[in-house]
C-alpha cells in the first residue's frame, strides 16, 4: 500500500509540474500549436498546484511529518528536472498534459 | 569596489565558486556515493556479504570480544601527541564500551576507549574500534577497508586529510562558500522562476552549459542548501570549539551537575563490580518501548565506567522509522540491571538539531528518498561541473586573445574533478578485486594499497588532463573528456566483470536472489559506462564538427585570397 | 574584470580584495565565536539545557556567518565591516566570559 502511495505521489509531482510548466508560454509553444489563453493559465497553474498539494497529501499518508516533507521536497527537485529534460529532448511526450487545456480551433 | 550588489554577488559566486567548487565536486559526489556506503561495503568486502543483522547478544557473543580487546598500535600512535610521557603498553580500565547498527548492517562495528592514566587533558581516553560477524563473533581483519563507510564517507567531509584536521576545515570552508554560491546564485539569476523549466542542450556550450548549471542549481536549491547547513552544524564542535576552550569550565561545571541530576555518575567509584545481565536489560528496554507504542530495534548500546560500582549500560532505539538517528536511551544501573533514568521527550531545541542532524546522516529505513538524496547529491555535482564549463566556454576566446594558458588550467582541472574522480573510484573497486586476499610479508596493508591505487589514478588522471590540455589554449576542446569517458566506460565494466570472476556473484545471481546491495553497485557502474561511452561518442563527434568547421573557413579564407 | 574608479569608490586592488576575503573570513569567525559564547553561556545562565544552548548558538551561528560574509562583500565601507564584525564579536566573546566567571 505504502510503495503504491509512493507511486501515485511521484505521478501526481511529476504531473503538477508538468502542468505548471505548460501554464509558461515558451513551453507551451515547445508542445502546442494553438495559442495559450488565459484562462487556460489559470487552469493550468490550479490543477498544477493542486497535483503538487495532492503529492504532498499522499507522501504524509506513508510517512510522519518530518519525513514525508523531506520525500515531497525531493519529490519536487526530481519532478521538474524529468520535466525540464522532457521539454529538452521529446516536448511531444507532454501533449497528453496539454491537449485538455487547448482551445479549438 | 562594486557599483551595485549584484555585482558584488557575481563577482563572489564565480571566483569563489570557482576555487572551492573543485573541493566542492567531491564532497557532493562523495556524498552521493555514501548514500549507499553500506552497501558499497559489501561489495568490496565479499565476506560481509549476508544479510543485515539485529544486535547481537552482549553476554554471549559482545562481552568476551570487549573484554579481549586492545587499541591497536595505530590507535597508539595517533594518540601519543596527547600524552605526557611514553604511552602504556596495556590499558587495563576501559571507560567505554559501545555497539553501533542500523537497518543496512550486516557486519556490526563496536569500540571501546580505555582511561590513559597520564593524559594531557584529564578526560582524554584512547578508542579502538572493531567490526564483527554478529551471527558468530568472527573479528574481520583490519585491512579489509569498507571502501564505501571507510573511505568514500570519511573522503567526503575531511578529503582524509588529516593533517592538523586541516581536511575538516577546508570542507567546512567550502560548506559555507557553498551556501554563499546559492545565495549569490539566486540574486545573479534575473528569470528565477521563468526559466526553472530551461534546458536547450542545442544551443552553443556557454548557453546549454549556463542553462543546466541554472537547473540543477534551482531545483534543488532546498537539497544544497539543507545539506551544505546541516553539514556544518553537525561539526559545529570542531569548527567552533567553545565548550572546549573559552567556556570549558562552565561545561565542566554543567556535566558534573548534569550527573547529579540524571542519576548517571559522572567519574568511576573506584570500586570494582560485576556486569548484570546486559540482554536483560536490552530486553527491558523493548519492553518499556513498546509499552509506548514504539516498539523497535536497539540501534546504540554502550556501557559507561566499564566494571566499575558507577558503571551503567545505556540503550537506545534505533531511528530506522524516523529522521532522528536514535532515540528513547534508557539507563541501567550495570551491576544490579536496575533502570536509573528513561530519557525525556527532546526539548524543542534539541528535536530541531536532532532533526538537522538526522536529515543529513540519514540512518532510515526509505529507499525512495534515498535515491532521491543520490539524485539531488549529483545534480549538485552537474551544477558545480557546468559552472567550470561556463566559466571556460565564456573566457575562452578572451585568454586566447591575451595569450593566457589561464583557460587551459581551469579546464584540465575541471576533467581532474568531473572525470579523473570518477576513474578514481571505478578504479579503487577495480584494484579491491586484482588485489589478492592475502599479501606478502612486509607489504602495507591491503587496505592502503587501495587508497594508494585510488589516489593514483586520480592524479594520473590529471596529468593526461594537463598533457593533453593544448587545444584549449586556441579555444577549442581538451580531447582529455573524450579519451577519459571512453577509459570510464571500458573500467566500470571491467570492475562488474571482475567482482563476477572472484566473488561468483554476478548479476543473474544477485538480482535473483534479491541482494541489492552488489546487484546495485554493479548495475550502477553499467550504467555509468553506457553515459560515459554515449558522452564520449557525443564529444569526439562534436570535436570532428568543430574541426571541419574550422577546416572548411580554412579553406575558403584560401580561396579569397587565391 | 575592472571597474573604472570614481572618485568615491574604490577600484579592484588586489589589497582590497584581501581585505574583503579577511573580513569576509576572519571578522566573520570572530563575530560568530562571540556569538556562539554568548548564546551559550547566556541561555544556560537563563536556564536552557547546556547542549541545547550550545546548539542554538550553532545553528544561528552559521546562518549569521553566511550573512555577514556576503555583507563583507557588499559592504561600501570596508572599515565599517572590520569594525563590526570584530568589535562585535569582541564584545560579545567579552560578556560570554563574564557570564562564566560568574557561573563558576
Amino acid at each position: 500500500m505504502d510503495n503504491l502511495l509512493l507511486l501515485a505521489a511521484i505521478i501526481l509531482c511529476v504531473s503538477g509540474m508538468a502542468w505548471l510548466a505548460l501554464a509558461m508560454d515558451v513551453h507551451w509553444k515547445q508542445v502546442n500549436s494553438g495559442a495559450l489563453s488565459a484562462q487556460a493559465v489559470r487552469k493550468l497553474r490550479i490543477i498544477g498546484y493542486g497535483a503538487l498539494f495532492g503529492s504532498l497529501v499522499c507522501c504524509l499518508v506513508v510517512d510522519h511529518a518530518t519525513m514525508a516533507s523531506l520525500v515531497w521536497i525531493m519529490l519536487l527537485a526530481g519532478s521538474a528536472l524529468t520535466i525540464a529534460f522532457t521539454l529538452s529532448w521529446r516536448p511531444h511526450w507532454l501533449r497528453v498534459f496539454a491537449v485538455p487545456f487547448a482551445r479549438a480551433h | 569596489m562594486f557599483q551595485n550588489f549584484r555585482l558584488s554577488m557575481a563577482w563572489l559566486h564565480t571566483w569563489f565558486g570557482l576555487v572551492l567548487g573543485f573541493v566542492l565536486m567531491a564532497v557532493f559526489f562523495f556524498g552521493a556515493l555514501s548514500v549507499f556506503d553500506r552497501e558499497i561495503d559489501r561489495w568490496a568486502v565479499p565476506e560481509s556479504r549476508f544479510d543485515p543483522q539485529p544486535m547481537p547478544s552482549f553476554d554471549n557473543l559482545l562481552r568476551p570480544i570487549f573484554e579481549k580487546m586492545q587499541p591497536t598500535k595505530t590507535d597508539i600512535e595517533q594518540f601519543s601527541s596527547r600524552v605526557n610521557g611514553a604511552m602504556p603498553e596495556q590499558f587495563d580500565t576501559p571507560v567505554r564500551w559501545g555497539a553501533y547498527t542500523t537497518h543496512r548492517d550486516p557486519v556490526l562495528n563496536i569500540f571501546a576507549g580505555y582511561e590513559v592514566p597520564n593524559a594531557i587533558h584529564h578526560d582524554d581516553a584512547i578508542f579502538t574500534s572493531s567490526t564483527i560477524d554478529p551471527r558468530d563473533g568472527r573479528i574481520f581483519p583490519d585491512d579489509s577497508l569498507k571502501i564505501g563507510s571507510q573511505f568514500f564517507y570519511p573522503l567526503h567531509y575531511s578529503l582524509n586529510f588529516h593533517w592538523m584536521d586541516l581536511g575538516y576545515w577546508i570542507v567546512g570552508f567550502s560548506s559555507l562558500i557553498m551556501l554563499v554560491a546559492l545565495v549569490s546564485g539566486v540574486v545573479m539569476h534575473r528569470k528565477f522562476f521563468r526559466e526553472l523549466f530551461t534546458f536547450r542542450p542545442n544551443k552553443a556550450t556557454q548557453r546549454s552549459a549556463l542553462d543546466l548549471h541554472n537547473l540543477t542549481g534551482v531545483v534543488a536549491l532546498p537539497f544544497h542548501f539543507f545539506f551544505a547547513f546541516t553539514g556544518l552544524v553537525i561539526f559545529a564542535g570542531i569548527y567552533f570549539p567553545v565548550s572546549h576552550t573559552q567556556l570549558e569550565q562552565l561545561h565542566d561545571q554543567h556535566e558534573i551537575h548534569e550527573a547529579e541530576v540524571t542519576g548517571l555518575p559522572h567519574d568511576r567509584a573506584g570500586i570494582a563490580a560485576p556486569i548484570a545481565s546486559v540482554d536483560a536489560m536490552v530486553a527491558e528496554a523493548q519492553r518499556r518501548w513498546a509499552e509506548r507504542g514504539m516498539a523497535g530495534e536497539v540501534g546504540f548500546l554502550a556501557l559507561s565506567h566499564v566494571g566499575d560500582e558507577n558503571g551503567y549500560v545505556s540503550v537506545y532505539r534505533a531511528g530506522t522509522d524516523r529522521v532522528a538517528l536514535t532515540g528513547e536511551g534508557i539507563h541501567f544501573k550495570a551491576s544490579t540491571g536496575e533502570v536509573l533514568r528513561e530519557d525525556p521527550p527532546r526539548t524543542v531545541v534539541a528535536s530541531v538539531n536532532e532533526f538537522l542532524t538526522g536529515l543529513h546522516l540519514q540512518h532510515f529505513r526509505h529507499w525512495m528518498l534515498r535515491w532521491l538524496y543520490v539524485l539531488g547529491g549529483l545534480a549538485g555535482c552537474v551544477c558545480i561541473a557546468t559552472g567550470f564549463i561556463f566559466f571556460v566556454e565564456k573566457r575562452k576566446r578572451q585568454y586566447v586573445k591575451q595569450g593566457s594558458q589561464n583557460a587551459r588550467v581551469v579546464d584540465a582541472l575541471a576533467v581532474t574533478t568531473v572525470t579523473g574522480m570518477l576513474l578514481a573510484a571505478v578504479g579503487m573497486l577495480v584494484g579491491n578485486r586484482l588485489l589478492p586476499g592475502t599479501l606478502p610479508e612486509g607489504w602495507p596493508p591491503r587496505g592502503n594499497l587501495e587508497e594508494y591505487i585510488f589516489w593514483g589514478v586520480w592524479v594520473l588522471a590529471m596529468a593526461h588532463a594537463f598533457w593533453r590540455s593544448a587545444p584549449v589554449a586556441q579555444a577549442r576542446m581538451n580531447p582529455a573528456w573524450i579519451d577519459q569517458c571512453f577509459a570510464l566506460a571500458f573500467l566500470a565494466p571491467l570492475a562488474v566483470v571482475l567482482n563476477w570472476i572472484t566473488t561468483g556473484d554476478h548479476l543473474a545471481n544477485t538480482i535473483s536472489a534479491g541482494y541489492w546491495p552488489v546487484a546495485g553497485l554493479d548495475l550502477a557502474l553499467l550504467v555509468v559506462a553506457g553515459l560515459a561511452f554515449i558522452a564520449g561518442r557525443h564529444l569526439r563527434r562534436k570535436t570532428q564538427t568543430e574541426s571541419a568547421t574550422a577546416a572548411n573557413e580554412l579553406g575558403n579564407a584560401e580561396v579569397q585570397h587565391g | 574584470m575592472s571597474l573604472k574608479s570614481s572618485s568615491s569608490s574604490p577600484t579592484l586592488t588586489a589589497t582590497h580584495i584581501i581585505s574583503r576575503i579577511g573580513a569576509g573570513i576572519l571578522g566573520g569567525y570572530v563575530f560568530v565565536w562571540g556569538f556562539i559564547a554568548l548564546s551559550l553561556a547566556g541561555l544556560y545562565a537563563v536556564g536552557m539545557p547546556f547542549h541545547d544552548a550550545e546548539a542554538f548558538g550553532s545553528i544561528i551561528g552559521f546562518l549569521l556567518y553566511l550573512v555577514v560574509f556576503l555583507w563583507a562583500f557588499a559592504a561600501q565601507s570596508m572599515g565599517k565591516v572590520w569594525l563590526v564584525l570584530v568589535g562585535s564579536g569582541g564584545l560579545m566573546t567579552a560578556a560570554a566570559a563574564l557570564i562564566q566567571h560568574s557561573l563558576v
